[in-house]
C-alpha cells in the first residue's frame, strides 16, 4: 500500500462518515452506551475492592461498654487493655466526650446534632493496634473481658460481612460485563454491517474496476475506528465524570470510598481502546463479507 | 488478446449459460457479441473479468491463463480490463470526476496525475462541464460517458462493454458506439456485448452470434441477423 493512499482513505472516511450520518450515529451511541455500562461495571467493582482495602488497613477497635458499667468495671478494664501487647494507644471516650464528637461531627445539620442526649451514647474505648491483622485476636480478647460480639466494632466485623456481599457483586458483575461485551460487539458489528449492507453495491463497483480488497476495506476501517473512538470517547468523559461525582457524594456521607480506587487516566484510555476495537474489528468482519466478488 | 478454449459456464442452478465456447479476439480487434436475450454475452463479460469461473474449459487473456490467477491478484487483471456495463454501475456519491478518478487510485497513481488526467478525459467524452455532477444529475447518455471514461482513464489494453447502449436512446447509443469505435481506434482490444441490430449493422464489424450458449457464427465485417 503507498503512502500517498492515506490521504486519499481519510478523506473517504471522513466522506462516507458524513453521508452516512444516520449509520454512523447510531453505530457510535451503539458504542457509547455499551462502552459506559462496561465503564460502570469496572468502576463498581474497583469501588468496592477499594472499599475493603481501605476497611482492612483501619487499625482501630471500638469497644462500647454497657450502659450499666460502672466506673470500677471501666478502670479494671482500661488498665488490663493498656497492658495487651498489640496495643500501641488506648482511648478512653466518656458519654460526655461521644455526645461532643457527636456535636462536632453534625455541626453542619443541627437537626442531627441536637437528636440524642448524653445517656443515648455510650462509653467506649478505642485501641490503635500495631498492625491491621491482629484485630481478630484483640476482639477475641476484648470478648475474654466480658465485651459482647455487638459490643465491638472492628475491622475484620467489617471484612466480613463485606466479603459475603463482594463476592456475589463481584462474580454478578464479571458476569454481567462479559455478557454485555459479547451484546456490544454483535450490536455494534450489526449497526456496521448494516451501513456497509446498504453500500454493497458500491463495494462491487469498487472490485470491478479493480481496487484490491485492502483498498476497498481501509476506509470502512477507518470509518470503524472514528465510530468506535467517538463513542468511546463519549462515554469514557460520562463514567469519569460520574465516577467523580460519586466519589463526592460517597465522602460526604462518609461512606469510605476513596477517589484512590481508581486511576481515572487509566480506566478513561481503557474504555476508549475497547471501544476503537470494536469499531474496527466490527467493520473489518462486516466488509470482508461483501469483498467476495 | 482473448482466448476461450472449448469453455462450458453452468450455474448452480443447473441453468447452462455457455456450451463449448471456443473463440479467439486478437489485438486491435472490435467485435460485437449479440444474441438474444438469455443467450449468454453477460456469462462471457463476467467470465473475461474473473467475476465467476468456467465450469469447464480455460480462458485467457492478456496472454494469461485466467485459472491461474490467484485470488490476491484479480485487481490486477482487473486493472488491464475497462468495463462498461448496461447500468453504468457508477458509485452514487461521487461527482463524474471522483468517479473517474477512483479508477486511478485504485492503482495507487499520484494525486497529480489523477488532477491532470481526469479532465482531460472528460473533457475527451464530452463531459468537460459535468466534472462536478453526481450521477443523479446525469441523463443516461452522460452517466454512460463517465463509465466510459472511468474504463478508459488508465489506457487499459482491453475495454469490454455489456450492452452499453441497452438504457439509451437511439441518438445517444450513437454517440456512445462513436466512442468506443475511435477508442478501438487508438488501438484498445473493444469486445460490445450487444443486441441493437441497427448499431450491428451500420458499424460492419466482427460479429459473434451466441444462441442459447452456443456460438453460431462468426463473420467479419458482418452484420445483426444471418446474412444471404
Ligand atoms: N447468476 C446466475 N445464476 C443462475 N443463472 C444465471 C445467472 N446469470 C445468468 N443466468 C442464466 O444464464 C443464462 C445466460 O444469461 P446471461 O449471460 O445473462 O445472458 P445475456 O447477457 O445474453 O442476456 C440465462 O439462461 C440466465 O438465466
Ligand atoms: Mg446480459
Amino acid at each position: 500500500m503507498r503512502s500517498n493512499n492515506w490521504g486519499f482513505f481519510l478523506r473517504e472516511a471522513v466522506k462516507n462518515l458524513r453521508l452516512n450520518l444516520l449509520m454512523s450515529v447510531t453505530a457510535i451511541t451503539t458504542t457509547a452506551v455499551c462502552v459506559m455500562i462496561l465503564g460502570a461495571a469496572l468502576l463498581v467493582s474497583a469501588h468496592l475492592q477499594g472499599i475493603i482495602r481501605n476497611v482492612g488497613q483501619d487499625v482501630t477497635i471500638t469497644a462500647f461498654f454497657p450502659e450499666n458499667a460502672s466506673q470500677e468495671t471501666i478502670d479494671d478494664t482500661l488498665s488490663s487493655v493498656q497492658g495487651y501487647p498489640e496495643v500501641s494507644e488506648s482511648t478512653y471516650v466518656s458519654r460526655e466526650e461521644a455526645l461532643d464528637r457527636w456535636k462536632e461531627t453534625f455541626s453542619d445539620q443541627p437537626d442531627i446534632a441536637s437528636s440524642v442526649g448524653s445517656d443515648v451514647l455510650p462509653a467506649s474505648i478505642e485501641l490503635q493496634l500495631n498492625d491491621p491483622r491482629d484485630s481478630g485476636a484483640v476482639a477475641e480478647k476484648l470478648r475474654s473481658e466480658g465485651f459482647e460480639e455487638g459490643d465491638l466494632n472492628y475491622p475484620q466485623q467489617t471484612i466480613d460481612n463485606l466479603n459475603w456481599f463482594t463476592g456475589y457483586m463481584v462474580w454478578a458483575l464479571r458476569v454481567a460485563t462479559i455478557l454485555f461485551l459479547i451484546a456490544s460487539i454483535l450490536l455494534i458489528s450489526n449497526a456496521i454491517r448494516l451501513s456497509i449492507f446498504a453500500r454493497r453495491k458500491e463495494i462491487e463497483v469498487m472490485k470491478l474496476v479493480g481496487a484490491s480488497d485492502t483498498f476497498v476495506r481501509t476506509p470502512f476501517v477507518l470509518e470503524g475506528l472514528v465510530q468506535g473512538l467517538i463513542g468511546a470517547t463519549l462515554a469514557a468523559v460520562v463514567v469519569v465524570w460520574a465516577n467523580s461525582a460519586f466519589v463526592n457524594w460517597a465522602q460526604s456521607y462518609l461512606f469510605s470510598v476513596s477517589s484512590e480506587s481508581i486511576n481515572a487516566f487509566g480506566l478513561m484510555l481503557t474504555l476508549i481502546a475497547v471501544g476503537v476495537l470494536i469499531g474496527v474489528a466490527g467493520s473489518y468482519f462486516s466488509v470482508r463479507r461483501f469483498l467476495k466478488v | 488478446m482473448i482466448y476461450f478454449n472449448n469453455v462450458t459456464k453452468v450455474y448452480d442452478n443447473d441453468a447452462v449459460a455457455l456450451e463449448d465456447v471456443n473463440l479467439g479476439i486478437e489485438a486491435g480487434e472490435f467485435v460485437f457479441l449479440v444474441g438474444a436475450s438469455g443467450s449468454g454475452k453477460s456469462t462471457m463479460m463476467r467470465l473475461i473479468l474473473k467475476e465467476l469461473e468456467p465450469s469447464r474449459g480455460n480462458i485467457s487473456v492478456n496472454g494469461v491463463k485466467l485459472g491461474a490467477i490467484p485470488r490476491r491478484y484479480v485487481p490486477k487483471h482487473r486493472r488491464n480490463l475497462g468495463c462498461v456495463f448496461q447500468d453504468y454501475k457508477l458509485l452514487p456519491n461521487k461527482t463524474a470526476a471522483e468517479n473517474v478518478a477512483y479508477a486511478m487510485e485504485v492503482t495507487g497513481q499520484k494525486r497529480r496525475a489523477v488532477r491532470t488526467k481526469v479532465p482531460q478525459i472528460l473533457d475527451l467524452v464530452g463531459l468537460k462541464d459535468k466534472l462536478n455532477a453526481f450521477p443523479g444529475q446525469l441523463s443516461g447518455g452522460e452517466q454512460q460517458r463517465v463509465s466510459i471514461a472511468r474504463a478508459f482513464v488508465s489506457q487499459p489494453p482491453i475495454l469490454i462493454a455489456d450492452e452499453p447502449t441497452g438504457n439509451l436512446d437511439p441518438e445517444t447509443s450513437v454517440g456512445i458506439m462513436q466512442l468506443l469505435h475511435r477508442i478501438n481506434h487508438i488501438g484498445t482490444t473493444v469486445l460490445v456485448a450487444t443486441h441493437d441490430r441497427e448499431m450491428v449493422d451500420v458499424m460492419r464489424k466482427r460479429v459473434v452470434a451466441l444462441e442459447a450458449g452456443r456460438v453460431v457464427r462468426d463473420k467479419v465485417r458482418g452484420g445483426y441477423a444471418n446474412e444471404v
